[in-house]
């Protein structure tokens, strides 16, 4: 087929100066499966099938499986499937894993490509952070997520708010209000804060100038028993014993259909929340105008707290026989045309700094998307992940709140374990 | 009416009592299945679903590939339940019926596995269907069922075949029948309802098992209702109402199963039971 | 009634005797059959299971952490990690609360069951229908919902024992946290898993009564015993086989337990609530030590057989009878 050899000899060039490895795979013999693994309810459908459809512009014979996994106990389905001979080509991963699978040699080293992702100079930063592991870069930033406060609009003119606090002092004022407001309610929280929620008490510990662990010559050290730390921690308790009647040894899983129940002021949030405190099934409705967004407020008027920065990585598998096809199908869910759609349609935080505006004018994803500008990530070890798996933060947390412990006890005893844990010879 | 009939209608109240609490969460769970979103987690219980719905059950079924799992769950069910009966009732057989060398130790290891806890061998069952190349196969998930289940079917049944009396069969095979004949006409029949019973037991135990098929079926078509249900639970919370739609779903085949033998399953039991 | 009579009563009526003493008399000399009739199943479980148990007892004296398994290799330490399990405080908590736990789940389950099993023996037919549907819908729900439900009824804010609880007036249960102990926690997980239970057991024993004959019952009744000398001295004997065989499965399964507490605890139980089958699988997929969670399993196999040698030993003693 004479008249073909053309562009397949330019499509071949084009994909070894792209710098697609393995065998020789000359784009004529392309074929075979794609299977990439994303994660229930990361991205819309529509961005999914356009990925798939431009990539199979390009590579009409190669079939995309797209494998939805579940949360729920997914570290045991990553464990196996990279075990295997026959991982899926792409993974999407919370980026507090990434550390973890690029520490035991699951994903491959894409330090040298990096280059060629489109808008990979301006990548979040945190992301990228997460991404990269003994100075390289194993996976590519894919979505984000921040956190700020959402609250009722309502409930705060009612009590005699006019504006939202923009000072942690003000945060307290303005809570007693709802609470003196609110009195004869017995179900009535002004900030709803589940004791275990370790990502909405980081930016307390972080806004003092506190820290999780610092490292220093490759040995990690706990700084949450600092004094910086520890104020920060001392304001949030008092926080929380005057204002939250939620759980103090429950997580925040059902907040966003508790908010709805009506209950509650305010709630510290992620920005897809939202959704889910009008969405019609779970939630109400009726509340959508009532809804307003403040960033979580420092100590320091006219600042705001470090955010954490959640979000998923997208890596490729080390032992994928279609490095090259990965990385293809990686470059365009990560690239402008379809971050713009995650951040649109998806309403989540796309992986590029100057795309961070698109939602600027939506008044209540435009404050999610401005405090991740100012976001920290958590210690880049392989252990962070047993970190998280062990409790440490969360336990801590509920020895605070509940008061089985004062604060210098519980810091200093999760600083010792984290700091092990971090350091444990994997 | 007599003092006895009084005091039966007393155990009669007691009974019911008993039976109110413990079918308390299976109402819990089907009628929150009806319940709109907003009438689920209340802070003030529902008892009775005020505003009856069935989008939980529209939008469980409208889930991708609930058919799929559906026929799935099905064809492993049924594979699993129909070789497991079979085998059983043969190791079953030569246990009860014959005296070998290396009885006491096939008994013995028939006891001892079920001591395994299966979440330990998820790993190494795993990478033993991946050399084998059968990951994300229905045949993986059936073969690994199957040795779960033997081994308790195979001792029960033996409890049954050993209940009935040998002089049955010697007697059909003087009145002409020959061995297999006299084994067939006499023996099973009587065994039947213990055959019955294990094959629920298989069927529950294949149908709502969870972590094997999570960890080697993959792709969507490949899936089970077990691991279906998993899916209510995203990263932006649990969809209570279709989670317990979907699982009244899954409940359905299971009773459906169970109420059509129930019959045998109580006299199965009997005959089986007390001699063990 | 006296004991003799009792025991020839035991003869009376059931089939069983003579197989009991000669099952195979008909066939003393077998030859191959009985290998080829065991053969498919044998083939089946060594097929599928020989390999992973051999793997699962290899990893056992292996350091293989998250790096090892993805390269199918690990570091042969030999007795390390069942020295750092035995030699750990926290491992002895955890194999005491585990032996603990299944003890009482046993003890309630085996008790409640005898009793519900009687209770049904003594009402109409009607509702003794009605109670065994029930308990097979319990049997049918799927562990993972079951517990899911049970969660709920159980939480903080929105479940509905709290509820009612405090508008029964038994005190005030609102926002009553039933896991901040862990002693009311496993009160919680008990119920949940005796009620799991249940509907095995008094199946198996309401199948099991009603092979009881009735005329002994009632001769025992007409000599004036009370139901509490009938139930002990005349029925207790007779399922004798069928409690051993109960409680030994019970056994087994409780010492197991795993879901109930992993689920009800949202997959990240405190280490107070650590039972042996969550540190296995915790040191496992957690922590990622694969080595340790493989020794922990093995452990509580052998601790297992050790808590249920007795019943195996009372059980194939009785097969030593049959022999005779």
């Amino acid at each position: 087929m004479r008249f073909k050899t053309l562009p397949v000899a330019l499509f071949g060039a084009l994909l070894a100066v792209a710098g697609c490895s393995s065998s020789s795979n000359t784009p004529a013999q392309e074929s075979g499966t794609l299977t990439v693994w994303l994660m229930n309810g990361s991205a819309p459908q529509s961005v999914v099938d356009g990925v798939n459809a431009d990539f199979n512009a390009k590579h009409p014979n190669v079939k995309v499986d797209i494998q939805i996994q579940q949360w729920s106990d997914v570290t045991t389905k990553l464990d196996t499937a990279y075990a295997g001979s026959t991982p899926p080509d792409v993974v999407e991963l919370g980026n507090t894993l990434v550390a973890k699978y690029a520490a035991a040699g699951a994903l491959e080293d894409i330090t040298g490509k990096k280059g060629s992702f489109e808008g990979s100079a301006s990548w979040l930063q945190s992301l990228t952070e997460s991404c990269t592991y003994g100075g390289k870069l194993y996976c590519v930033p894919y979505y984000a997520g921040s956190r700020a406060v959402i609250y009722r609009k309502d409930m705060f003119s009612a009590a005699g708010i006019t504006n939202a606090p923009a000072s942690i002092d003000e945060l307290q004022t303005d809570g007693q209000k709802l609470m003196d407001a609110n009195k004869s309610d017995s179900n009535f929280s002004a900030l709803y804060f589940p004791g275990k929620y370790w990502y909405a008490a980081a930016p307390f510990v972080w806004d003092f100038g506190g820290d999780i662990a610092t490292q220093s010559g490759g040995q990690w050290k706990g700084s949450l028993d600092s004094s910086q730390a520890q104020q920060g921690l001392t304001t949030l308790k008092g926080l929380v014993d005057k204002l939250s009647r939620a759980d103090k040894t429950g997580d925040e899983a059902k907040q966003d259909q508790a908010f709805a129940q009506g209950h509650i002021a305010m709630i510290i949030a992620n920005g897809w929340e939202v959704g889910q405190v009008i969405d019609p099934k779970v939630g109400d409705p009726s509340l959508k105008d009532k809804l307003g967004v403040f960033p979580i407020p420092s100590h320091t008027a006219g600042k705001t707290a470090p955010v954490f920065l959640g979000g998923s990585d997208l890596g490729i598998s080390a032992k994928s026989k279609m490095q090259g096809l990965a990385q293809e199908w990686v470059k365009l869910l990560a690239g402008v045309k379809f971050q713009t759609q995650m951040a649109t349609v998806g309403q989540v935080i796309p992986n590029n700094t100057t795309l961070l505006d698109l939602n600027a004018n939506n008044p209540l994803l435009g404050t999610f998307a401005t405090a991740a500008k100012n976001s920290r990530f958590v210690p880049n070890s392989p252990n962070w992940a047993n970190v998280e798996s062990a409790n440490v933060l969360q336990d801590m947390l509920v020895t605070i709140f509940t008061g089985k412990q004062t604060i210098p006890a519980a810091t200093s005893a999760a600083s010792s374990q984290v700091a092990q844990i971090l350091n444990a010879k994997s | 009416m007599s003092a006895r009939e009084l005091r039966r209608i007393g155990w009669d109240a007691v009974a019911v009592l008993f039976f109110l609490l413990m079918i308390f969460p299976i109402y819990w769970m089907v009628t929150t299945a009806f319940k709109p979103g907003r009438d689920i987690l209340t802070l003030t219980p529902v008892w009775v679903p005020l505003r009856p719905t069935l989008d939980n059950f529209a939008g469980a079924i409208a889930q991708p590939f609930f058919w799929n799992d559906v026929l799935n769950s099905i064809l492993i069910v049924s594979a699993t339940v129909l070789v497991s009966v079979g085998l059983a009732f043969l190791a079953a057989l030569a246990v009860a019926r014959f005296r070998f060398r290396g009885r006491a130790a096939v008994l013995a290891m028939l006891i001892g596995i079920q001591m395994v806890p299966l979440s330990a061998l998820v790993i190494p069952i795993f990478l033993f269907y991946d050399s084998l190349e059968l990951v994300d196969t229905l045949l993986a998930v059936v073969l690994t069922y199957l040795a779960f289940v033997l081994p308790f079917m195979t001792w029960t049944l033996r409890g049954f075949i050993v209940n009935v009396p040998v002089e049955m069969e010697e007697q059909a095979m003087t009145d002409g029948c020959s061995r297999t004949g006299a084994f067939f006409r006499i023996v099973f029949p009587l065994v039947a309802p213990g055959l019955v019973a294990t094959s629920v037991y298989a069927f529950i135990q294949a149908w709502n098992e969870y972590l094997i098929a999570y960890v080697l079926l993959r792709s969507g078509a490949h899936q089970t209702l077990t691991v279906w249900l998993a899916s209510f639970t995203t990263s932006h919370g649990t969809d209570w109402g279709g989670l317990m739609a979907g699982a009244t779903l899954t409940g359905l085949p299971v009773v459906v199963f169970f109420l059509a033998l129930q019959r045998y399953i109580a006299s199965g039991l009997t005959a089986g039971a007390v001699k063990g | 009634m006296n004991p003799a009579s009792a025991a020839a009563a035991a003869g009376h009526g059931r089939l069983a005797k003579s197989t009991l003493l000669r099952p195979w008399a008909w066939r003393p000399s077998a030859g191959a059959t009985p290998y080829f009739l065991l053969a498919p199943a044998l083939l089946v479980l060594a097929g599928v299971l020989l390999y992973p148990l051999a793997s699962l007892l290899a990893l056992s004296f292996q350091h293989y952490g998250l790096r090892q398994l993805i390269a199918h290799s690990g570091e042969w330490v030999g007795l390390d990690n069942y020295a750092t399990a035995l030699r750990d405080g926290f491992f002895w908590k955890v194999v005491l609360r585990t032996a603990a736990f299944a003890a009482v789940n046993v003890a309630l389950t085996m008790v409640v069951g005898t009793l519900i099993a009687l209770l049904l023996e003594r009402v109409h037919r009607p509702v003794r229908v009605l109670v065994t549907a029930g308990l097979v819908l319990v049997w049918a729900t799927p562990v993972v919902v079951a517990v899911d439900l049970w969660q709920w009824m159980f939480d903080f804010e929105f479940g509905v024992i709290n509820w009612l609880l405090t508008h029964i007036g038994f005190g005030d249960y609102i926002h009553h946290n039933w896991f901040a102990n862990p002693l009311q926690g496993f009160a919680v997980i008990t119920v949940v898993v005796v009620w799991g239970a249940l509907p095995f057991v008094v199946i198996t024993l309401s199948a099991g009564l009603s092979q009881v004959p009735r005329d002994l019952i009632e001769a025992a009744e007409v000599d004036g015993a009370n139901p509490l000398y009938v139930f002990w001295f005349v029925v207790a004997p007779i399922l004798r086989p069928v409690f051993v065989i109960l409680a030994t499965l019970s056994t087994i399964w409780d010492f197991k337990v795993f879901d109930q507490v992993w689920i009800m605890l949202n997959q990240r139980p405190a280490a107070d609530y650590f039972l042996l089958g969550i540190y296995s699988f915790s040191e496992s997929f957690r922590v990622t030590q694969y080595g340790l969670g493989a020794a922990l399993a093995v452990i509580l196999v052998v601790l297992l057989a050790g808590a249920t040698s007795g019943y195996v030993r009372h059980y194939m003693g009785q097969l030593g009878e049959e022999a005779s």
